[in-house]
């Protein structure tokens, strides 16, 4: 199993956000976590992701407990993290957003350059603009291209969809869909159209805890039947 | 009226070089380092034994004092200001403000608490229209000028200033990818200290020493990083200059205003633009 | 069994009372004096430092106002002690209002630096621009007139109303901090976003804080005007700062007896120790460190849990 997840429990203060919380994910899947605001979705994504530590439970990736471990380590392990507000370096060229990605990574700029312009080439023309100039879906794109740099053993996506334009979500979709199988993910997204389209699996999630969990491709493929779940 | 003009970017150079590091401290890590202040004054200290002890010329002194100041820097970041991340603000002022006090009694120890001199190293002046520069002034401009060339050079092209640009905006993102940031802003800390320490040195023939020398440039320097904004390096560099104008402007009217004029200034600023920290 | 002490508003007066008796029989009353006067600054400071959670790297400014205050309305005006004293905790309260109606728009870094700046332009304006009604750099030389017992050139009258206004801040401050009023500050401390949510308008709280804060500072500052019968820039030296700020930190900050504990311990070690220890502020560094980093409860703070 790359990542399991087993009875985690989550608290900011004294509030508890997250309780007895369990799940996994298979080499090459593709996971959507859904579920209504406040119900979680985000304070386990970046608990996998080593941002906040868990009160109790345990997370173990390829084998090994990724608990305790200082965020940048769980980056070099492999785990690589797309923010939901679409956060890039304001302030850096896209390029230099790419560079300082690559640069942990040990692989070379080109060939970083290269894997974002794959994803989309639009970015070509991009790569000496300031970041902070761009749109929300060329920020999600260089986000993604990003993440993909160092051959990422797994990826955390928080709502890539979120306050996109119609087309540009099916930009986005494509994009997941392509990397799909390649790369194993666990996605957070509120659009369950877009689920529908990506998902391999699904979690649905309700005040910290998962409710259900979809498995069925059929039902899967029809947004309306795990609809009122949330 | 060229006279204040020269003594006014003279003081904003000044101001310039020893604001840097503290505003990248201020503006990276959120903390308030009053121990800026300590390195400062260890900067002209350690010019004053080695010109006066040791009896190396000015140069070699200078590279000695403001080479004395980075083990030291890395020393404070090292046991005070890297326990300090992501701390309350008010114990960082208080630790930071204790390290100062520390230093300023082994500087009283060691100097005793009698102000001391230190000579103008080059003792020309240039003259031209009706003023008469003391070259040496017109140098530390030039000093300051190219710091800050050197400094936009360093954070747009060296991955370490990229990392730190990065860094001062987002923190947590610069983490999550794989960079351990702390090390990055060490690195700043440390060459923000050594430029304190040559401010020291510089400043130190244009004034006398004393032990709390540290404390009363350091407000001053809290005031460009407030006024230029914090981890804005263009905006700390105008903000010294500005106000190196504003206090060598006042003394032409009225020399014991200078520095309080300068706090006037920065309380308007803030009143005005209050940032939250 | 400490913890009943703070419970009981009039255990904690005879607590603070007994206890400044006793130091002040068994030493000196003219010292223990000062030392009280010192509480009731802390006390002053703590409240905007402990209670709302801002830490003001300035209020040796309101200090400084009171003393001044007070100070120049018996050279100029008139003697009476109790004028002068009513003079002197209004400048400061004035003063609170006019600049903390600014000064509270800010937090953290900036309220502490904002402080800072304007102890330099009050520490500017009593010494350079006014000198012949300031003193300058000498300060003023005080006369104030008597009646009957209430003679402020007996030490003994002086220590036991300095005792007595001590008790009486003490005692308005445990009320306030019992108040509803002190119940939203506490929680505009922990999270002020949250109580403005709530629909309280919290710069209003804050901007009275910092007033009470302000006025107590300066009957501190009018009192040793009064007890001193001198008044110099060094009440209103910038770099004092840190000896509130210690002495409420050492004690142990939002709580009455923290800060009289803090004071008096401070005092001790300045008046005590310092005489021995020629590396004074070198001690008072370490000691800062080991406090902002290991016991941040302060000596009440750990007191308390007895």
């Amino acid at each position: 199993m790359l990542l399991e997840v087993t009875n985690l429990d989550v608290h900011y203060g004294h509030a508890k956000v997250i309780h007895d919380l369990s799940m996994h994910l298979k080499e090459g899947e593709l996971v959507c976590v859904v579920g209504r605001n406040g119900a979680g979705k985000t304070t386990l994504l970046k608990t996998i992701g080593g941002f906040i530590q868990p009160s109790a439970g345990s997370v173990s990736f390829m084998g090994e407990s990724i608990i305790g471990t200082p965020l940048h380590r769980v980056a070099l392990k492999g785990i690589k993290y797309v923010f939901q507000d679409k956060r890039v370096f304001g302030d850096l060229t896209v390029r230099e957003n790419i560079e300082l990605a690559a640069h942990p990574t040990k692989e070379n700029l080109s060939d970083a350059i290269k894997k974002v312009v794959a994803i989309h080439p639009k970015m070509e023309k991009l790569l000496d603009s300031k970041a902070k100039g761009l749109s929300g879906g060329e920020r999600q794109i260089l986000l993604i291209g990003r993440a993909l740099i160092g051959d990422p053993k797994l990826l955390l996506i928080d709502e890539p969809t979120e306050g996109l334009a119609a087309k540009i979500i099916g930009e986005i979709v494509d994009i997941l869909l392509e990397m799909k199988g390649r790369i194993p993910m666990v996605v957070v997204e509120q659009n369950l159209f877009t689920v529908s389209r990506l998902a391999d699996r699904i979690y649905v999630m309700r005040e910290g805890a998962f409710s259900n969990e979809i498995t069925d491709a059929a039902t899967i493929k029809q947004p309306h039947c795990y609809e009122e779940d949330l | 009226m060229l006279q204040s003009i020269l003594f006014g970017l003279t003081m904003g150079g000044i101001l310039y070089i020893i604001s840097i590091g503290l505003s990248l401290t201020f503006g990276a890590m959120g903390i308030v380092n009053f121990a800026h202040g300590l390195i400062y004054a260890v900067g002209a200290y350690a010019l004053y034994t080695m010109l006066s002890t040791v009896g190396l010329p000015f140069l070699a002194g200078a590279v000695v004092a403001v080479a004395v100041s980075i083990p030291l820097s890395y020393v404070i970041e090292r046991f005070v200001i890297r326990k300090l991340y992501g701390q309350s603000i008010d114990y960082a002022i208080i630790a930071t403000y204790a390290v100062l006090l520390i230093g300023v009694d082994a500087i009283k120890w060691i100097y005793g608490p009698n102000p001391l001199p230190i000579s103008d190293p080059i003792g020309v002046t240039v003259s031209f229209l009706s003023l008469e520069a003391p070259l040496y002034r017109l140098l530390i401009i030039l000093i300051s000028f190219f710091i800050f060339i050197g400094l936009s050079l360093f954070f747009k092209k060296s991955m370490v200033g990229k990392i730190v640009v990065a860094g001062l905006q987002d923190q947590e993102a610069v983490h999550s990818l794989g960079i351990r940031v702390e090390k990055y802003f060490a690195v700043v800390f440390v060459m923000g200290s050594a430029l304190a320490a040559l401010g020291g040195v510089l400043y130190a023939p244009l004034s006398t020493l004393d032990p709390y020398m540290g404390f009363h440039i350091l407000i001053l320097c809290f005031a460009v990083v407030i006024v230029g904004g914090m981890g804005n390096l263009t905006g700390t560099a105008l903000a010294a200059f500005a106000l190196g104008m504003i206090m060598s402007i006042t003394a032409r009217y009225w020399g014991a205003a200078a520095d309080a004029m300068v706090y006037v200034v920065m309380a308007l600023v803030l009143a005005f633009r209050p940032i939250e920290v | 069994m400490f913890a009943k002490v703070e419970k009981s508003p009039v255990l904690t007066l005879t607590f603070i009372a007994v206890g400044f008796l006793i130091f002040g029989y068994a030493t000196s009353l003219a010292k223990i004096t000062d030392f009280i006067i010192f509480c009731i600054f802390v006390l002053g400071f703590d409240l905007v430092y402990g209670h709302m959670g801002q830490l003001s790297f300035g209020h040796m400014l309101y200090y400084g106002a009171g003393a001044y205050g007070a100070a120049m309305f018996a050279n100029f005006v008139h003697p009476d002690p109790f004028l002068a004293m009513a003079v002197g905790i209004s400048v400061g309260a004035i003063l609170a209002l006019v600049l903390g109606s600014v000064v509270v728009k800010t937090t953290g870094a900036c309220f502490a630096l904002l402080n800072l700046a304007l102890n330099e332009v009050g520490a500017f304006m009593v010494l350079v621009p006014f000198p012949e009604w300031t003193g300058g750099e000498d300060g003023l030389s005080l006369f104030f007139s008597s009646y009957g017992f209430i003679d402020f050139g007996d030490r003994v009258f002086r220590f036991y109303f300095c005792l007595g206004s001590l008790l009486l801040v003490v005692f308005l401050i445990v009320l306030l901090v019992r108040s509803p009023y002190g119940l939203l500050l506490k929680a505009i401390k922990e999270n002020e976003i949250r109580v403005r949510f709530l629909g309280y308008n919290t710069y209003v709280y804050k901007l009275i804080t910092f007033v009470i804060s302000g006025a107590v500072a300066a009957f501190a500052g009018s009192l040793s005007s009064i007890n001193l019968f001198y008044t110099n820039p060094s009440l209103m030296d910038p770099t004092r700062n840190v000896e509130v700020i210690f002495a409420a930190l050492m004690g142990g900050a939002g709580n009455v007896i923290g800060a009289v504990i803090g004071g008096t311990a401070f005092m001790t070690i300045s008046n005590y120790l310092a005489s021995y220890l020629i590396r004074w502020e070198m001690f008072l560094g370490v000691a800062l460190l080991i406090f902002a980093f290991r016991f941040r409860k302060g000596i009440w703070g750990y007191a308390r849990q007895i």
